[in-house]
């Protein structure tokens, strides 16, 4: 073969310690989903525990498919996955189901999905194919205007929705292709100080609620009881847990009700395991995180190709900055957004997006030359 | 196809940007972690202040109140159980609206009324009220329930969750209205006033304070130490569970030095009319009655006086709530002679032997004073004029020893001050002299003021209390002891009492012959035939007295104070007593007769055979 071989069987190429630390933390979200929606009257599984415990098997099939699909000929359809993910952001938008406010949801044959996570995938599927080909000049102007251009299409059309996390979400995954893909730094600099100029205008297209985030995360005092409720609680609830945590199940913070009931399961998860398990647990979560990135980007650096490389890259990006967002938060080093953990978190999309994006980057692997 | 897709060589430029944003990736979850052990580990203390702050409550638990027992072991006051109903919020609540569990709630009462047959002691109102004040605490729906309606309810089994029985502690005075104004009563205490306490705590109980007599004087020991129950409440405000508890201390049981009685029968003594007895053991200064007539039950005090009630005694002209033994300030008439008579002996400005004709009147000036006794006493000495209280023989003695003698004998024997007893609201009485006179009058002293004095009128004003002080120092030889109402002290049940010891207030060093012959003069009063208080005499004991008669209000009204002291037996005396009756004919006629009635109480061995007994 040209590129050197491909030794062995597909499963004997798997990144075995990618996937344990994958089902490690899927394992703790559930452990902690169960805890965050405990109410003591010895149910012995509870209703959110039973369903993420489905969607994680699901994630995991979608894993396998990811897999065992050839991210080469899946990239060679990335046009008609990007144009159906972006039928779906405007069929949300139209026919979407309102939830909080905002409109995410779209109700597919009984099943509630959520467009954007899936947007998310193929915006990257389609920018690492538009980027892979070696004659793609990656000093020119034409080249980092495209690769924002289309870029844009998803990320205004989730703005919409609005759901501004998720949104942004799309601009370091972006940043991250034309970094990997080689883009001159002098380009990424110039934006980066034109991003940093222009940030001000920001606030003006903000919604007061993102506004009042904001302004909470800059003054926790300002609205205790109301916006800034969840970022004491949830400061409270780490805080209290201490080196060793409270135990399993014993999380006052979460069993009292200060953590509201709503979000300890989804984006505050984080909080009940370091109130929980604290220091030690909150450490071991982390570290388990490094393990995916590590092991992501040796995924990286090991790809037989452009495209395998910008695709682990890519991904890998995305669910740092998923992570870091998060835990920031969590711990009130970033304002209140609405993120989620990957992984741990609960939440069907999320997980099945965050499953595919990373069984790709094993697609990836898989298929590296060993030199 | 290949031209779409590049391959990649380890050498790439590619490759150094992998590694970096690897590296930033690993700086990002070090930096994650480095807050992470900031607020978790170095700072986690400020963190758990604040859980705390915000899940955590303080109860302030009353302590138990200490019982009081009489001397031989009576119990005058204790606590019994009170068992009411009260419901548990946190098991009721509802999901929704505050306006839901207020609903249920007042269903549940609602029930239960029905259950029981007796109507709620609370409304709609108080459930919100105790929702917004005091959420984690039981709401009490029933203080005490009759024993009929708590077996109805006992008996339906109890079924509905979040309703349980509640039992507090109730004080009860088993005596009724005996010895009320020495023992007092409590009231609820304001629970920020009970004490500057260090710590603070987020919810009260209810709590009793001594609002009178011992009960009030004695609040300290009684009252024990709070103890505290720590609560989690959820964010609701709702109780989670206890987490913490530091049991109260009981208060402090008292003995008083009363026996329970003779106080029954000087307050049956007095039961016709407004008055007071004090008896004291000469030998140690206890108060062995202290009677003040008319009384009240306190059991009307608990759980709280209703405003009827305490209109009526308040009302009432003949003063219930006055503590005549040691509140009441009355002129003492001639129970004040032997002071008299003492300042004279003392100051050598009197002999027993001197005498001094009574011809029914004396003559100041263009003054005339007169002896009760119109005929006369004609030629009397000392221990005659005693005997006889004649009026002549004191203003010859009280003039010639001056104001100041008198006065002084007067203070030493604790007149015109406090005497000290373990009891709030205690009068002075008033000692007048040339100072107090300038003072208060702006005018002179005068010999007529002198000779007034003398026979104690004037403005002289002693109470029970003080006479009962003085009778016994007559008694005991010349020792002025701080009457003693609180006995013994334990601090647990099951205990001995601790005995606190007598005070010696003051001790008089008088020559043995001139208070012979005072006492002398005071045992003729009851046991000559002559005696102006020989009605009080009971066979088998030889006493010693003094009556009083003391004119109050208007000349012409001729309203009188009847007195009489007394002490007994006469060599070695066990009991001084000192009766006050507010309005009477004299001290021979109202008071002496009583005296009798009150001794064959305190010498019941000298009683004669009962009738009948003694057949054959």
């Amino acid at each position: 073969m040209k590129h050197g071989e491909e030794k062995g069987s597909m499963l004997a190429r798997l990144d075995w310690i990618f996937l344990f630390a994958v089902l490690a933390l899927m394992g703790i979200g559930i452990l902690f989903i169960y805890s965050a929606s405990y109410r003591g009257d010895n149910e012995w599984m509870t209703e959110l525990t039973r369903k993420q415990a489905v969607w994680a098997v699901a994630g995991l099939v979608a894993f396998a498919l990811a897999v065992m699909t050839d991210y080469r000929q899946l990239a060679d359809n990335a046009w008609w996955l990007f144009i159906v993910c972006l039928v779906l952001l405007v069929l949300v938008l139209f026919m979407g189901v309102k939830i909080y406010g905002s409109t995410r949801w779209l109700n597919l044959f009984g099943i509630q999905v959520q467009p954007s996570e899936f947007a998310k995938i193929g915006t990257l599927l389609v920018l690492a194919h538009y980027l892979s080909p070696p004659s793609r000049d990656m000093a020119s102007a034409k080249t980092f205007f495209a690769v924002f251009g289309l870029m844009a299409i998803p990320f205004v059309l989730v703005l919409q929705q609005p759901d501004l996390g998720t949104a942004l979400m799309l601009l370091p995954v972006t940043l991250a292709l034309l970094f990997v893909g080689g883009v001159p730094l002098r380009y990424l600099v110039i934006l980066g100080v034109i991003g940093l100029l222009l940030s001000p205008l920001g606030w003006y297209v903000l919604d007061d609620y993102q506004k009042e985030r904001i302004l909470v995360f800059l003054d926790p005092g300002r609205d205790p009881l109301g916006a800034g409720w969840n970022k004491i609680q949830s400061e409270i609830a780490v805080g209290s847990g201490g080196l060793g945590g409270k135990g399993y199940l014993m999380g006052t913070q979460n069993i009292l009700g200060f953590l509201p009931r709503t979000v300890a399961p989804t984006d505050f998860i984080f909080s009940v395991i370091a109130e929980e398990s604290g220091f030690a647990g909150a450490a071991l979560v982390l570290g388990l995180y490094a393990v995916i990135l590590g092991c992501g980007i040796r995924a990286a650096i090991r790809a037989r190709d452009r495209l395998g490389r910008l695709l682990a890259a890519g991904i890998t990006t995305s669910l740092f900055c998923h992570m870091f967002v998060n835990i920031a938060m969590t711990v009130g080093l970033a304002p209140i957004t609405g993120l989620p953990l990957p992984l741990i978190s609960y939440g069907g999309s999320f997980m099945i997006s965050t499953m595919v994006g990373l069984g790709l980057v094993q697609s990836v692997y898989v298929r590296r030359i060993d030199r | 196809m290949k031209a779409r897709n590049a391959p990649t060589t380890v050498l790439d430029d590619d490759l150094l940007r992998l590694r970096l944003m690897l590296l930033v990736f690993l700086l990002g979850i070090a930096l994650l972690g480095a807050f992470l052990w900031r607020i978790q580990v170095a700072n986690t203390g400020q963190y758990e202040v604040d859980l705390a702050k915000q899940s955590i409550r303080r109860v302030r638990l009353p302590g138990v109140r200490g019982c009081l027992y009489d001397r031989q072991g009576n119990v005058l006051a204790e606590n019994r159980p009170a068992h009411g109903v009260a419901l548990y919020l946190e098991e009721l609540r509802q999901p929704g609206p505050l306006k839901r569990t207020v609903d249920h709630v007042e269903s549940v009462v609602s029930n239960l009324s029905a259950i029981v047959q007796l109507s709620p002691e609370i409304d709609r109102e108080a459930i919100r009220t105790h929702i917004r004040r005091r959420l984690p605490l039981p709401l009490v729906v029933w203080r005490e329930l009759p024993e009929a309606a708590l077996a109805r309810l006992v008996e339906s089994g109890l079924s509905v969750p979040g309703v349980d029985i509640y039992t507090q502690p109730v004080r009860v005075y088993p005596l009724g209205a005996l010895a009320c104004h020495a023992i007092g009563y409590v009231g609820r205490a304001e629970p920020a006033k009970v004490e500057n306490e260090e710590e603070s705590y987020h919810y009260y109980l209810p709590e009793m304070a001594g609002r009178a007599g011992v009960e009030k004087s004695m609040d300290d020991l009684l009252r024990g130490e709070a103890g505290g129950r720590l609560l989690r409440v959820d964010v609701s405000g709702y109780r989670r569970n206890d987490i913490g508890m530091r049991t109260p201390r009981r208060g402090h049981d008292l003995m008083l030095s009363l026996d329970a009685k003779i106080q029954q029968t000087a307050e049956s003594i007095l039961s016709d009319t407004a008055g007071s007895i004090v008896v004291i053991d000469p030998n140690n200064g206890d108060v062995i009655a202290l009677a003040s007539s008319p009384g009240y039950d306190l059991n009307q005090f608990i759980p709280g006086i209703s405003s009827e009630n305490w209109k009526t005694l308040n009302d009432d002209p003949n003063t219930p709530l006055l503590h005549r033994a040691i509140a009441g300030t009355y002129p003492p008439g001639s129970t004040f002679k032997m002071i008299t008579a003492l300042a004279g002996l003392v100051n050598g400005k009197a002999r027993p032997e001197d005498v001094h004709h009574c011809p029914g009147y004396f003559r100041l000036g263009n003054v005339t004073f007169r002896c009760w006794l119109r005929s006369g006493h004609g030629p009397v000495n000392l221990e005659q004029a005693i005997e006889g209280s004649c009026n002549v023989y004191c203003f010859h003695v009280g003039l010639d020893s001056g104001i100041d003698a008198i006065a002084n004998m007067a203070r030493a024997f604790g007149m015109g001050d406090r005497t000290g007893i373990a009891l709030d609201g205690e009068a002075r009485g008033l000692v007048p002299d040339a100072a107090w006179k300038r003072r208060v009058y702006e005018d002179g002293w005068r010999d007529g003021d002198t000779c007034n004095v003398s026979i104690g009128q004037g403005a002289l004003l002693a109470t029970p209390l003080q006479m009962a002080v003085m009778t016994a120092a007559l008694a005991n030889g010349g020792i002025v002891y701080q009457p003693r109402l609180i006995l013994g002290v334990r601090p647990e049940a099951g205990e001995t009492f601790r005995t606190l010891d007598p005070v010696v207030v003051n001790r008089m060093l008088w020559d043995r012959k001139h208070l012979n012959i005072v006492r002398l003069g005071m045992k003729d009063v009851v046991m000559s035939p002559t005696g102006t208080g020989r009605t009080a005499r009971i066979p088998g004991v030889v006493m010693a007295g003094k009556t009083g008669t003391a004119e109050f209000g208007r000349k012409d009204e001729k309203r009188r104070h009847a007195w009489m002291v007394a002490f007994a037996p006469f060599d070695a005396p066990r009991y001084a007593v000192a009766m006050l009756i507010d309005e009477g004919v004299s001290g021979g006629e109202t008071a002496a007769p009583r005296m009798k009635l009150l001794m064959q109480a305190l010498f019941p061995e000298s009683q004669p055979a009962a009738v009948g007994g003694g057949a054959g």
